[in-house]
């Protein structure tokens, strides 16, 4: 369950300070799938990035699972993200010094797994790139380095995963196998989905949609 | 992780991001190291070389007959020696033919260090020996041949005793230089003294006993030996009479070490710049893995580990390449070092690795250790701005890296401030300057065609991080504008001070009458010499009307002694004068000049009297100048110079010096038997020697000159790819907008080319200031303004970095603008 109250976010600019995100309070129950639509620039990634806890909050609360966000500091962010979150991105965010195998592992690792080679490889095979484990990303297409990001998010069983317009970066047919696959893993792992897009196709399949208009919640 | 630190290692190695990093590490271990064994060999065969020049480790030398106990504790303490024995004696050959001779006689072990050197007939063919001749044999010096008219295999006589003429004496390793008083050498076994009958009691003899042996048993033999020693015993060790080499090796090494000093501050400026651009094109990866759950310290842990593996890999391949540096120069010694050098140990390369350990703490890890701190936000927002806030502190923790670092490795503050001053100068003056020069362009710029406009606005835009590149640029070409100056001044040098054809044997005990005949015979054989000196043989009396002690056993500066004196109306060629001033031509006045050196012997200044005795006579004059000369420049030098007027009632030869080459040597022949009285003495084989020497350092010069000008080239490598990244994005970005590649490369040429000659202008500036210190306060040397170096420095500052500039962007215009924009 994710619970935020009141969640601002505030940078300075030019002197004076820009209001990104005003006060936004939300739910999100456990293994539900919820998209985060709304123009360009309308606070969408922001928010995003906030209940990831990949940033901090300038006021209000975060509580993912009774974990308060905003008592940790980054590197006990950290630490709660390499245990209940996972994440796919726009512009995939391979590291292009591993291939997918060790790509996918990366997370295990930082979990201080064991066995991580052997779970890296059934994620892989679950999204049909058991033959190209050995790729680095530049050898591989935007859907395969996507497929591999999925696996990746994935691997190390999180709560919730995260999604930043999974699909931008790929054509209509490739977008399509993707969501597809994203929302089977999803369900097949129980898997708290929250998505940033632009694509209507793709926030229609989520149980619910929360628009954002210049910063602020417009409905849920 | 540590799998992927080592992956991350392999994959940024083949992406071509470490090979600055690593190369410049590389670079800086190796020549530091290298460098540091060749001094540290060099040194250890200087050693030897002077203890050649005693041909043992440690003499003892009396009047007397010396203690045989000495000896058998020498041999109870494991310590080699030998003996020998130097009088002068008639020697005969048949009934009618006789001649004063400098007779040595050496025992089988002699020489103990160095070797004697010997030829089959007169002047010919120098070969080696390792010890001297058998008993009944003799050796004799080329000249005594035509002089005796006798030929090897021939019997002469010394004394009771005869003996058979077995070869021509060369060298001896403890000749010396002081030819004085005493006739060409004979050298015969010591064991055929008795037979001669010729030493008695108050006969001018000289007894030596030569020991060597490791350092160790030495010290403990003469730490014995030493309190038993009695007045007119002396024990002479190495100190004393360094080789004529000296002087061109101490400051070919003072070269070195400025030389692998600058490799350090290059090696450290490119590891720092490498090091940046790997960390800021690490930002990303660090925000994947954070926002994957990486802690910091996992952050720092992974790049630790990647820095450490690759720190050990770079200082092992750097040791290997200082190696091979090192053996490279004394492959280019080896046939001229006479002396098998000593081994470097391992403290040459533990300095490399301590170098290899202070770059990468002091200059790489800063940067990657500010990567921890980078926002796992990024992955989301790539337009964050990366984290450098404290790159001050870095550029502070890294001067203070290099100067110490400079210091430590030369350990002399002088070269390491000299390079620092011309190093603050750049820094501090050219940050200003490049500021305003890049700023001034504004106004210029506007107007002129669009290429121009396109160079001066990417000038501009990034006006402050181009004057830090600027003053980088600046410093590693004034650093290698130093390099090349300095080794041009001293090469020169050395070439002035041993040109092919310098003086290379001595004539002495020239009678006035035969002086112009000499004269004339050099000329007409076409054998250049130098002016012919009087030289008159007198005794120091005393100073200020103070008797000095007349003891000769008595080893102290102020005593009487006997030396040469000649006159001359001006001062000697080459004779420089640092104290008074040099008497009017014709002066009656009874004065004289001092070298100063022997001046400062004596403890004498301007204005002080001497007493002398020439012949039986009494002299009084007043010291009126103090000379500075070169004892190395093979011309007559002389301690006391005496006005003509004042030395001319006293009879005198004349000397003077000539330089023949080694296919007319049988001149001597003729010479000999035409002017018997007159004594030739050859110092060729020195000279040669010297020259070879030189040559060789010369050469070790060049080869450190080229790996410096690697170090700088890595520096501007560096320089030039710090800024590549923001100049492809924009580049890729016009071209996306169709601009031509003429105008994108063009524009880059300027660009790069403007930053060049902003850098090369600073680098001038403060490379002549360097070199100024440099060389008045460290080598002792002449400075000499270079106009040269400034259109060299200023036009190849421009060529070189537009040229790297345009070659590092290359890609731009030689793949599609997407995949730029793409990767990027």
């Amino acid at each position: 369950m994710i619970k935020c109250k009141n969640l601002q976010k505030r940078v300075p600019m030019a002197g004076a300070e820009l209001e990104i995100l005003k006060g936004i309070t939300l739910e999100i129950k456990s293994g539900e799938a919820v998209a985060i639509i709304g123009a360009s620039g309308s606070g969408k990634s922001t928010l995003l990035g906030l209940l990831a806890g990949l940033d901090e909050a300038s006021a209000g609360s975060i509580d993912i699972d009774g974990t308060d966000l905003g008592a940790l500091n980054e590197d006990g962010r950290a630490q709660f993200r390499a245990q209940n979150i996972g994440f796919v991105f726009q512009s995939f965010q391979l590291l292009p010094a591993l291939t997918a195998l060790e790509n996918v592992m990366l997370p295990l690792e930082l979990q201080g797994q064991s066995n991580v080679a052997q779970q890296a490889e059934s994620f892989l095979e679950r999204v049909e790139l058991g033959d190209r484990m050995g790729h680095y990303p530049l050898q591989l297409s935007g859907g395969e380095q996507q497929r591999v990001a999925i696996a990746r998010a994935f691997a190390n069983k999180p709560a919730i995963l995260f999604a930043d317009e999974p699909t931008g970066n790929l054509d209509t047919r490739t977008g399509e196998h993707i969501i597809d696959l994203l929302f089977e893993l999803n369900q097949e792992e129980g898997t708290t989905l929250v998505l940033v897009t632009h694509d209507a196709a793709l926030a229609e399949r989520c149980q619910r949609r929360i628009r954002l208009d210049g910063g602020a919640l417009v409905k849920e | 992780m540590s799998m992927t630190a080592t992956k991350m290692l392999v994959r940024d190695w083949r992406g071509g991001e470490l090979g600055v990093l690593v190369m410049a590490l590389v670079l800086a271990v190796g020549v530091v190291s290298g460098i540091s064994a060749f001094t540290t060999r060099l040194q250890t065969a200087l050693v030897q070389e002077s203890h050649r020049f005693l041909a043992a480790d440690a003499v003892v030398r009396s009047g007397r007959e010396l203690p045989t106990e000495w000896l058998e504790e020498a041999t109870r303490q494991q310590v080699p020696h030998a003996l020998t024995l130097q009088f002068p004696s008639m020697v005969y050959a048949g009934d009618d033919r006789m001649y004063l001779a400098s007779v040595k006689a050496v025992s089988s072990a002699y020489p103990l260090r160095g070797e004697l050197s010997y030829s089959r007939a007169p002047f010919g063919d120098v070969l080696p020996a390792t010890t001297g001749p058998a008993r009944g044999e003799v050796w004799l010096d080329s000249r005594l041949f035509p002089l005796l008219d006798t030929a090897v295999g021939q019997k002469i006589t010394i004394g009771e005793a005869e003996f058979v003429v077995t070869a021509a004496a060369r060298t001896e390793p403890d000749q010396g230089t002081s030819f004085y008083g005493f006739g060409p050498r004979v050298l015969m076994h010591y064991d055929d003294i008795p037979a001669t009958n010729v030493v008695q009691p108050g006969s001018r003899v000289e007894y030596r006993q030569l020991f060597a042996g490791p350092a160790t048993s030495l010290d403990a033999f003469t730490q014995w030996l030493e309190p038993k020693l009695q007045d007119g015993q002396r024990l002479v060790n190495v100190d004393e009479g360094q080789p004529g080499i000296a002087n061109a090796l101490g400051r070919a090494e003072s070269f070195l070490l400025l030389a692998g000093s600058l490799a350090v501050v290059l090696a450290g400026v490119a590891v720092a710049l490498a090091a940046r651009r790997f960390s800021e094109r690490h930002h990303d990866y660090v925000a994947i893995i954070k926002s994957l759950g990486a802690t910091s310290s996992t952050v720092n842990q992974l790049y630790g580990r990647s820095l450490l593996l690759l720190g050990c890999i770079a200082t092992c391949l750097g040791c290997l390449l200082g190696w091979g540096i090192q053996s490279v120069f004394f492959q280019l010694f080896a046939e001229q070092l006479p002396v098998q050098p000593g081994p470097s140990g391992i403290r040459p390369y533990a300095i490399g690795a301590a170098t290899s350990l202070t770059c990468l703490l002091c200059f790489a890890w800063p940067p990657l250790r500010r990567l921890a701190q980078a926002s796992p936000l990024r992955v989301l927002r790539r337009d964050l701005p990366l984290e450098n806030r404290r790159a001050t502190t870095d550029y502070a923790i890294g001067l203070v890296a290099i100067a110490l670092l400079m210091w430590w490795y030369s350990q002399d503050w002088k070269l390491t401030l000299a390079v620092l001053a011309g190093l603050a100068v750049t820094a501090g003056l050219g940050f200003c300057l490049a500021l305003t020069l890049l700023r001034g362009g504004r106004l210029v710029g506007m107007s002129a065609g669009s290429i121009w406009r396109l160079a001066l606005a990417g000038l501009q835009r990034r006006g402050a991080t181009n004057a830090l590149q600027v003053v980088i640029f600046a410093m590693a070409i004034m650093l290698l504008l130093v390099i090349i100056l300095v080794r041009t001044s001293l090469i020169d040098e050395w070439k002035t001070q041993m040109p092919e054809d310098a003086p290379n044997h001595f004539m002495i005990n020239i009678g006035p009458e035969d002086v112009q005949p000499i004269e004339h015979l050099l000329r007409t054989e076409n054998i250049p010499s130098e002016a012919f000196y009087p030289m008159i043989r007198g005794r120091i009396m005393s100073i200020n009307d103070e008797s000095l002690p007349s003891t000769d056993d008595v080893e102290q500066n102020r005593r009487q002694r006997e030396t040469n004196f000649t006159w001359s109306d001006a001062a000697p060629a080459e004779n420089e004068l640092v104290a008074g001033q040099w008497w009017a031509s014709g002066t009656d006045r009874a004065v004289v000049s001092l070298e100063e050196e022997f001046a400062e012997r004596l403890d004498i200044t301007v204005g002080d009297t001497m007493g002398f005795l020439v012949g039986s006579q009494p002299l009084e004059a007043e010291v009126t100048s103090i000379r500075q000369l070169d004892w190395q420049s093979m011309r007559p030098n002389f301690y006391l110079v005496f006005p003509p007027k004042l030395l001319a009632p006293y009879p005198a030869t004349f000397m003077t010096s000539f330089h023949l080459d080694a296919s007319n040597k049988v001149f001597l022949n003729r010479f000999i038997r035409q002017f018997p009285t007159a004594t030739v003495i050859e110092m060729d084989i020195v000279v040669e020697q010297i020259r070879n020497i030189i040559n060789q350092v010369s050469a070790a010069i060049e080869l450190v000159l080229m790996v410096i000008l690697a170090a700088g080239a890595l520096v501007l490598i560096a320089g030039v790819q710090a800024s590549v990244d923001a100049r492809m994005h924009e580049s890729a970005i016009l071209r996306a907008l169709g601009a031509q590649r003429r105008l994108i490369l063009g524009g880059l040429l300027i660009e790069f080319a403007t930053l060049g000659l902003f850098a090369g202008l600073l680098a001038t500036v403060a490379a002549e200031l360097s070199v100024f210190i440099l060389q008045t306060f460290v080598m002792d040397m002449a400075y000499t303004p270079q106009p040269w170096i400034w259109p060299l420095g200023i036009f190849a500052g421009a060529l070189i970095i537009g040229g790297l500039g345009v070659f590092s962007c290359r890609r731009v215009v030689s793949t599609p603008p997407v995949l730029v924009l793409r990767q990027l």
